[in-house]
């Protein structure tokens, strides 16, 4: 279907590579969502993932972090090479990979059990973290990092579900960062948002990815533009086209990926 | 009162008539369904009302604090009790709820996190059959298995017949609120690198507690009115139990001899004895009310 | 086949705007040369033809804003829209020479004075240099992108032109003041015309490949 032209970066980048995937697959049951993905994930920059529904973008990045595989019927071949290791090799624990590599999901979903301080902290907490100083500090730092604090520094012990929809995407967010992974996977994150709030958590993104590497879906190709610097497009399980953000937008290589972004389908 | 205001031919083209035949019709039909509604409401209300004042009113002439605190004596003897009935039925309870609240609680959370493996489906409809299981027969089991050998009808056997009782009750309350605890916060829990054992724990029982605590009181309830299985296993007794490998009155079978007793002042006991036993049930019913209703008030999200 | 898009009916607007100053400016550009080459005065017209080409530019830059601002497009859209918008003041600037030929024309008299060679110099230039806009508004027609890069060899002709005129114009004994003047400043603006419409093409080859390229 097409040339599958795959540009690597210009040589004014000099960014390493974070996280790869090789050759990978996924299925569910017999149905096979992913044909054998090749994808390279640059270090602190953001990539987007951008594909028609069902091209399977949702199942790649939930293979990133070994949450695919939490579902019944679920199988994942070949590898996902963090930091030069295959995460799925039976040697690596997936528990402490996904505390290396961090996930928002498209649904905002806070602990409703618990307050905002406790919803920050839940992974550190949860661990076994007592230690009062270092949640404290912790807590207070995702939630800059998030741009949540200044709204909520009052009122931290209230329970986490009596913020907004975009307030709690962000105490998400917050919570996802506070473990202080490497990479942090999202997963729409705005799809059920509003303008503003989508706003908000677009530009937390823009500085989050100076310290971490972000990979983002969506099916929304103006954030896609607007947020990453990378993007990869997917279609029917396998990726079509991978390249600068600009260059991507502004002359795609692959007439399938021109095709979409100019919205002949979608 | 005031004339209604009429329209006149002329401010409309058209004439309209409304079908009046149609409408009267359904409205008859309407306000005959209502009130056979409310008869029926009525009709199942009125054997529990009538229970209720039945036992209140030949009841309530038996209760009194001694009544609560002292040993059954014999017949015409005042100053009987039915502390003994009491106590027993409590410990019996509570040793049944030590055995089936861990067991049904770790069955609730195989069925739920465990729901699509076939030993899941398997186990879960043995479980419902073994909820329907008629009482008598649970006792005649736990009479072969313990009471017989041992040679000793005991309270702990009472305790581990009424356990049958409550188990498979909190197995499936159990499973069926923690499944609809949201698969999303498992996988929130999970995304942040807590294994998946503190997750059932930490963050789905946690969300689940509702349900659980839910199901666990109303098993309570159900054990504490039993009577079958207690009568092969605990028998009964006139004196409070030294230890629980001893036999031991219950409230429901001293209801049982005392108002199939042809004395009087026994008869009178047994109703005081039935007001006691609709009194816990009513307090453990309250309880449930009161537990779900504080944590959902104080919660935008109800799970 | 392709389902039409929401951005479709704004983008087949501006393009039926530059499509329709192209050939404005292609009869500006052919009425002016004639003027100049026939000795008629036709200023009037000229100047009344070169507001309305800058005024379609002026349309055809707020067509493409808008579509910019409310339609987000990309790719080929947007390479489209910008190039379109460029083109629109490369016509409109042709205009504007179209417009200083007939001044000079009625201002100096243009070849009126001048010795039969210099008329035939300028003749042949000016009907390559008509030749090249004529390629640039077909290739613009039709995103032809093989037709736009064949202007660079008929560009470069025009530029040896050029610099043989202005050589011979030097070497020889034509001493009258009103030809030279006239015939350098019209060469020079038929060079100008030249480059560009040669810009025009280059403008299609991006939108086609999205390469940006030189054809001079």
């Amino acid at each position: 279907m097409g040339e599958q032209k795959i540009s690597y970066y210009k040589n004014s980048d000099l960014s390493s590579v974070k996280l790869a995937t090789k050759d990978l697959k996924a299925r569910f049951g017999k149905l096979q969502v992913l044909k054998g993905i090749n994808l390279n994930f640059p270090e602190n920059r953001v990539t987007a993932i951008m594909g028609p529904s069902g091209c399977g973008k949702t199942t790649l990045i939930r293979c990133l972090n070994r949450i695919h595989e939490l579902t019944p019927g679920a199988k994942v071949e070949g590898e996902v090479i963090l930091d030069g290791v295959n995460i799925y090799s039976p040697q690596v624990d997936p528990v402490s990979i996904r505390r290396r590599i961090g996930m928002v999901f498209q649904k905002a979903n806070p602990f409703p059990t618990m307050s905002i301080y406790d919803n920050a902290v839940a992974g550190l907490k949860l661990a076994g973290v007592r230690n009062k100083e270092i949640l404290d500090n912790l807590a207070e730092k995702s939630l800059r990092m998030a741009f949540l604090w200044d709204e909520v520094k009052d009122i931290l012990k209230k329970p986490g579900t009596n913020l907004s929809g975009g307030q709690q995407q962000r105490l998400c967010i917050a919570r996802a960062l506070a473990v202080e992974p490497e990479i942090i996977l999202m997963d729409e994150p705005c799809s059920a948002l509003d303008p503003i709030a989508t706003a908000k958590i677009e530009e937390s993104i823009a500085s989050l990815k100076k310290e971490f590497t972000i990979v983002i879906v969506t099916h929304n190709l103006q954030q896609a533009a607007r947020v990453s610097d990378y993007t990869a497009f997917m279609y029917l399980g396998q990726l079509i086209e991978f390249g600068d953000t600009k260059d991507i937008f502004e002359y795609p290589n692959n007439s399938l990926t021109e095709k979409y972004i100019t919205g002949e389908f979608g | 009162m005031e004339p209604k205001l009429k329209l006149k031919k002329d401010m409309l083209t058209t004439e309209y008539s409304l079908p009046t035949g149609i409408s009267f019709w359904r409205k008859i039909v309407n306000k005959l369904m209502t009130v056979l509604v409310i008869i029926a409401v009525i009709l199942a209300i009125i054997p529990l009302i009538l229970i209720l004042g039945d036992v209140i009113i030949k009841g309530a002439p038996a209760l009194s604090i001694g009544f609560l605190t002292h040993l059954q004596k014999p017949p015409n003897v005042s100053g009987g009790g039915i502390a003994n009935a009491i106590v027993g039925t409590f410990t019996m309870v509570g040793i049944a709820a030590l055995i089936s609240v861990p067991i049904g609680i770790g069955a609730g959370v195989f069925f739920s996190e465990w729901s699509s493996s076939k030993i899941s489906t398997v186990s879960g409809f043995m479980n419902d059959v073994l909820t329907g299981f008629p009482s008598i027969v649970l006792g005649l089991f736990v009479f072969v298995i313990i009471v017989y050998p041992t040679k000793q009808f005991s309270a702990f056997a009472g305790g581990v017949a009424l356990s049958f009782v409550m188990l498979p009750i909190i197995a499936r309350t159990t499973g069926e609120s923690l499944k609809l605890v949201p698969t999303t916060l498992r996988e929130a829990s999970m995304a942040l690198g807590i294994p998946r054992w503190k997750t059932v724990l930490r963050v789905v029982i946690s969300n689940g507690k509702n349900g659980l605590l839910t199901g666990i009181l109303l098993s309570v309830a159900r054990a504490t009115g039993e009577t079958a299985p207690i009568l092969l296993t605990a028998s009964t007794s006139i004196y409070f139990a030294k230890s629980i490998f001893q036999p031991t009155a219950s409230l429901t079978v001293l209801i049982y001899n005392y108002a199939t007793s042809p004395y009087a002042s026994w008869q009178t006991q047994a109703w005081g004895a039935a007001l006691v036993l609709i009194l816990i049930m009513l307090g453990l019913n309250l309880l449930v009310k009161l537990t779900i209703g504080r944590n959902v008030a104080g919660k935008r999200m109800d799970i | 086949m392709a389902m039409s898009r929401i951005i479709d009916h704004g983008l087949e607007e501006q393009s039926v705007l530059i499509t329709k100053m192209g050939e404005l400016t292609f009869e500006t550009l052919v009425l002016s040369v004639q003027g100049y080459l026939k000795d008629k005065s036709v200023q009037e017209e000229i100047s009344e033809m070169s507001d309305t080409l800058s005024a379609m530019a002026d349309k055809i830059d707020d067509k493409g804003f808008e579509l910019i601002a409310r339609f987000q497009p990309v790719a080929t859209d947007l390479r489209t829209i910008k190039s379109y918008m460029k083109i629109g003041n490369d016509f409109a600037r042709l205009g504007r020479y179209a417009l200083d030929i007939s001044f000079i024309n009625d201002e100096l008299g243009g070849l009126r004075e001048c010795a039969s060679w210099c008329k035939d110099d300028v003749k042949e230039m000016s009907e390559k240099v008509l030749e090249t806009v004529g390629i640039s508004i077909d290739s613009l027609r039709k995103h032809d992108m093989t037709l736009a890069k064949s202007i660079s060899q008929t560009e470069r002709e025009v530029d040896k032109m050029y610099v043989d005129y202005l050589q011979k114009l030097t070497g020889s004994e034509e001493n009258n003041n009103k030809c030279v003047i006239s015939s350098v400043l019209m060469t020079r603006y038929l060079e100008r015309i030249a480059d560009h419409a040669t810009y025009v093409c280059e403008s299609i080859v991006y939108v086609v490949t999205g390469e940006k390229i030189t054809l001079s």
